[in-house]
């Protein structure tokens, strides 16, 4: 046997039990009940943006279901060709990755709408924790969980430099609300809140920071950022490795421990809040000491119960609302950023379709990370493109960083001429 | 010869009801908890999936597919009756549903219709080929096979021994491939509605449904 050959009889067996491990309790179910009629192409922002058979929502689902068949079922493994059965083989590993990682976000979309009911996000998601398990995670989306376990934050930004930022951005924020008490607080022990943001907002958007903070100080809000976690992301929860995504999650629970806190503030992140709020607990298998909520969460509060006042004519413009599919679909947060937004925003309108049943932008599922899928991306953005431009807005408000990127490069690519805000920074613009 | 093909009837449904509950009850090993705090109720999540969640005209697949629905909607109505008819002519072998109510058959004669529309379409469409494994043709096939007989043994009793058999040999195979759907679908769209309902995701309010 040559080495190759027992490298590959590691990994596939490897990706069997893996796989046998992913299936117990949740997806087999869902394996079983796809019964590829077919249906549900064009609920798929994938398909609807490049419609070849591959993209179709059954045929991912028949991809991740072919590797089931061979090792869970009798036909599978007596009659494989007879059930389209498949041995998880190297060759058909590499397969795997461009299917469930390439053609599909797990935004979960098409589950909603399935004549079955199952849950595509759920089998891809299986998919995904077979290839992560043999270490098959493109480049670009494991390079970032790796920077995320190693320092601490998805884009390696150093603590000093949150540091530096904080400073200056509690130097700016004291001149503009004209307050010397106003402030980023870092590392504070014994405040009511830790805020975890995403570090795109420290490394290339701190206005959006500054603005959370600007809410804070106005809501007379106790709170803190760690400088050693404060990555509001979870990497591992896209690359489907469990391992890293459990890691993760706990180093957020000992940190809420370390500085004393009573909650968890998650800022606008889909996957972020999906991943800590409701896979978190799962990974490490516990219910957290604390408890945890979005922002959005925060903000509605605070407007509703008048610890803060807005005016809604200082944001005039007509906005619309980008719905998240990690928050949204898969997290049930859909109502807080609509208060919000109604609140401080002149002339609000609905994207058609929304909430649950709203499409992806199409740079969920970690697809921002993979370059080499870039063109598909932007291909499948278009059916967004297009809901954004029937709106009128001039403003997308997103409470997502991961769906901001995104969106930002739809707008350019589609020529829509909107501007993509955070729902934190239009709360501070209305600020009275 | 009818006492020896009832009872291989009855024995083949034994067979599926085992081997589908012993399938159901594999996948449920691990178990899969929720451990985070819960912000709604998997009940009224998994009622939600199985009754509005459920109406055509909540569903993108059947706006955009709505004879396509129709004809899956028409064939699953013609098995059930016919299955019905099967439970029937074993207890009281002089006659069956199809029978009892004229109409009936027609039901049964739309939903073939339905099901050989449906493998055509499987055949020629090109998504369909490159999902779909030799077992999702013999299943609709099997599926057809099975309304055919059942409208023969209405038309002439003379099919009942056949029909019957039929019967035994579908609930056979019925546990080993994609015919478990009978089985998975409400297992499925139950866990998926627990799970949503558990998140607050279903039902949506009334604010949403609008
Ligand atoms: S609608 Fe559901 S059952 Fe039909 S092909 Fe799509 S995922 Fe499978
Ligand atoms: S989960 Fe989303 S991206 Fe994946 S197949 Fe379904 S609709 Fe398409």
């Amino acid at each position: 046997m040559s080495e190759r050959d027992t490298d590959g009889a590691r990994i596939a067996e490897k990706a069997c039990e893996t796989l046998a491990g992913s299936i117990r309790g949740l997806a087999a179910y869902h394996l079983n009940a796809c019964v590829r009629c077919g249906l549900c192409a064009e609920t798929c922002h994938v398909y609807q943006g490049e419609p070849v058979p591959e993209n179709h929502p059954g045929a991912k689902v028949a991809k991740v279901a072919g590797y089931y068949r061979k090792y869970h079922t009798l036909l599978g493994k007596y009659a494989p060709r007879f059930v389209g059965a498949k041995d998880l083989t190297l060759q058909l590993l590499d397969e795997l990755i461009e299917t469930v990682y390439g053609r599909c976000t797990a935004c979960g979309r098409c589950g909603i709408h399935c004549s079955v009911g199952l849950d595509v996000a759920a089998v891809i998601q299986t998919g995904r924790n077979v290839l992560a398990a043999v270490g098959k995670v493109p480049e670009g989306l494991q390079r970032t969980v790796d920077n995320q376990i190693e320092t601490g934050n998805q884009m390696a930004v150093p603590p000093e430099e949150l540091l530096s930022t904080a400073e200056w951005l509690a130097d700016d924020l004291k001149v503009e609300m004209g307050d010397d008490d106003a402030s980023v607080y870092v590392n504070q022990k014994g405040k009511r809140a830790l805020y975890l943001v995403n570090p795109r907002e420290v490394k290339f958007f701190p206005l959006s920071l500054m603005a959370a903070a600007g809410v804070f100080h106005a809501a007379g809000e106790s709170w803190t950022i760690s400088s050693k976690v404060y990555d509001v992301t979870n990497y591992g929860f896209f690359s489907g490795d469990a391992q890293s995504a459990a890691e993760l999650t706990r180093r957020v629970v000992e940190e809420a421990k370390a500085l004393a806190v009573e909650e968890i503030i998650l800022s606008e992140c889909g996957h972020g809040y999906r991943s800590f709020r409701w896979e978190g607990p799962n990974w490490v298998r516990e219910e957290y000491p604390v408890r945890v909520r979005s922002v959005l969460e925060l903000l509605d509060e605070y407007i509703v119960t008048g610890r803060i006042k807005v005016d809604p004519t200082k944001n005039d413009e007509r906005v619309t609302l980008h719905d998240p599919c990690n928050l949204v679909r898969h997290g049930g947060l859909s109502e807080p950023q609509r208060r919000v937004l109604r609140a401080v925003t002149r002339d609000f309108v609905e994207m058609t379709p929304n909430r649950q049943d709203n499409f992806c932008c199409g740079g969920g599922g970690g697809m921002l990370s993979m370059s080499e899928y870039g063109d598909r991306r932007i291909a499948s953005g278009r059916v967004k493109a297009d809901q954004i431009r029937a709106t009128g807005a001039k403003i997308v408000a997103t409470p997502c960083h991961n769906c901001a990127d995104q969106l930002l490069e739809l707008s350019k690519r589609y020529d829509l001429g909107v501007e993509i805000r955070a729902v934190v920074e239009l709360v501070y613009s209305s600020l009275c | 010869m009818l006492d020896v093909t009832r009872c291989f009837v009855l024995l083949s449904v034994l067979w599926a009801a085992i081997a589908l509950i012993a399938q159901v009850a594999a996948a449920r090993g691990g178990g899969r908890e929720e451990y985070g705090e819960r912000s709604g109720s998997p009940g009224k999540g998994m009622l939600h999936n199985f009754t509005i969640a459920m109406l055509p005209w909540h569903k993108e697949t059947v706006k955009h597919h709505p004879g396509k629905f129709a004809a899956g909607v028409i064939m699953h109505m013609g098995v059930i009756l016919t299955l019905a008819d099967a439970v029937v002519v074993l207890i009281r072998p002089t006659t069956g549903l199809i029978d009892v109510w004229s109409y009936t058959r027609w039901v049964v004669a739309c939903s073939l219709v339905s099901g050989v529309y449906l493998l055509v379409r499987r055949i020629c469409s090109r998504n369909l080929r490159v999902m779909s494994a030799s077992e999702d043709y013999v299943s609709i096939l099997a599926t057809c096979g099975l309304l055919a007989f059942a409208l023969l043994r209405s038309i002439d009793s003379q099919y009942q021994l056949i029909f019957l058999a039929y019967v035994g040999l579908f609930f056979v195979f019925l546990p080993l491939g994609k015919l478990r759907h009978s089985v998975f679908f409400f297992v499925a769209r139950g866990d998926y509605g627990r799970r949503l309902g558990y998140r607050g995701v279903y039902p949506p309010t009334m604010e949403r449904m609008k």
